[in-house]
């Protein structure tokens, strides 16, 4: 499973949206806000899901701005700093 | 949960605001009598005041009903009129006690914080900890004693732009003590509370004020009625891996204050998002909060209808 599967797969499971198919999340679609609607809440635990499943940090509000755009966004930040 | 229509981005109307009842020139005339008469002439005045505003305007009884309602249900006629005075008044002095150490200097009024020593050797001094507080007691005179930290402080404080109240340090024309963290920013303000925890910093939150988001508060019994609790903060703790220490501060002199640690809540580690996770460790907070109310029942100020989110 690829880096974007396996973070539709945490949104959907994690983060209790049963509701949604994870195919069905779009790359490119705003995580929060009118996007695919994630609030704070939703951030905190995607940082925790983040560290888990991928041992990166997102470390600040700085890197989160960058990182919490989309899929796309999520996946780029998540590639330069996975561990070896 | 009985909660009101959702708007696309998973907000609700914030049922409250944090704008003062008076006008800056009010707020100025009281500031005017600490200078000349100290705090004693600011109270004679405050008296006056309250009697006024509880007796003439009925957007205060209503304010201070929703709580009064609850905590003495049988109070009528005189009782009630009495009650609403005594909780205004209350509030009102320590309005007055926050203006008066901002104009005179923080060591006029005495903060006891007995317990200190006691909790900072509970707790790792790598990490940090949330302090969290409620509208109650003298919270906004104690933020004085957040320098007796020797870890930098950042509070979560929304504040509402055309209010007339001033902090103590802004009175004295000081820097703040402490950060403060703005709910209405990126993702409220969650990164940010997040990273500085990490840091080792201290992070004081209220934990009695819903700032508007239905996915993140829990009804919990509160005065016999099922109340709206946020429990974001203790998601925080969770992924931090922080303590959560619960305190109240009141008023116990005319210039003194006391600071009771009430709890030390530990929330697991990988707790995942579901409401009902929090429940117990909101419900925690929530047994505090009721017991302090039962001993200084004057001393609870959140005056918009917690019972309800509409």
């Amino acid at each position: 499973m690829d880096i974007k599967d396996q973070l539709k797969k945490i949104i959907v499971e994690e983060l209790n949206f049963e509701e949604l198919e994870a195919e069905a999340i779009e790359d490119d679609i705003p995580l929060f806000g009118d996007g695919l609607g994630l609030d704070s809440l939703d951030a905190v635990e995607l940082v925790v899901q983040i560290q888990k499943y991928f041992g990166v940090q997102i470390q600040n509000m700085d890197e989160g701005r960058i990182a919490f755009q989309s899929i796309n966004a999520l996946e780029r930040f998540i590639k330069e700093r996975i561990p070896e | 949960m009985n909660l009101p229509p959702l708007k696309k981005s998973g907000q609700v109307r914030k049922p409250w605001n944090s704008r003062s009842l008076g006008n800056r020139f009010q707020h100025r005339i009281f500031y005017a009598f600490i200078r000349i008469g100290g705090q004693t002439l600011a109270y004679i005045l405050l008296y006056i005041v309250v009697f006024y505003y509880v007796l003439l305007r009925p957007s205060v009884a209503k304010k201070t009903d929703f709580y009064l309602l609850k905590r003495f249900p049988r109070r009528r006629g005189w009782e009630r009129f009495r009650d609403r005075y005594r909780l205004s008044l209350s509030l009102g002095k320590v309005l007055v006690d926050r203006a008066f150490i901002g104009i005179t200097g923080p060591s006029r009024i005495k903060i006891r914080f007995e317990e200190k020593e006691k909790l900072l050797s509970l707790l790792s001094p790598e990490k940090g900890f949330i302090l969290m507080n409620a509208h109650a007691g003298g919270w906004q005179v104690v933020l004085s004693a957040m320098p007796l930290f020797s870890k930098p402080v950042n509070m979560l404080l929304e504040r509402d732009q055309q209010d007339a109240d001033l902090h103590y340090f802004e009175h004295a024309g000081l820097s703040s003590p402490f950060r403060i963290i703005d709910p209405q920013s990126f993702l409220g303000g969650s990164l940010q509370m997040l990273d500085v925890l990490k840091r080792g910093e201290i992070l004081c939150v209220m934990g009695d004020r819903v700032f508007g988001n239905e996915k993140s508060v829990v009804e919990i019994d509160f005065l016999g009625r099922k109340a709206f609790f946020p429990f974001i903060a203790f998601k925080i703790a969770s992924a931090a891996e922080v303590p959560v220490v619960v305190f109240f501060s009141y008023k116990s002199g005319l210039k003194r204050y006391d600071i009771r640690v009430a709890d030390i809540i530990h929330v697991s580690p990988d707790i995942g998002r579901s409401r009902d996770a929090f429940r117990p460790y909101v419900g925690r907070f929530v047994v505090a909060l009721e017991s302090f109310i039962k001993d200084h029942p004057y001393d609870f100020f959140n005056f918009y209808d917690m019972w309800s989110l509409n």
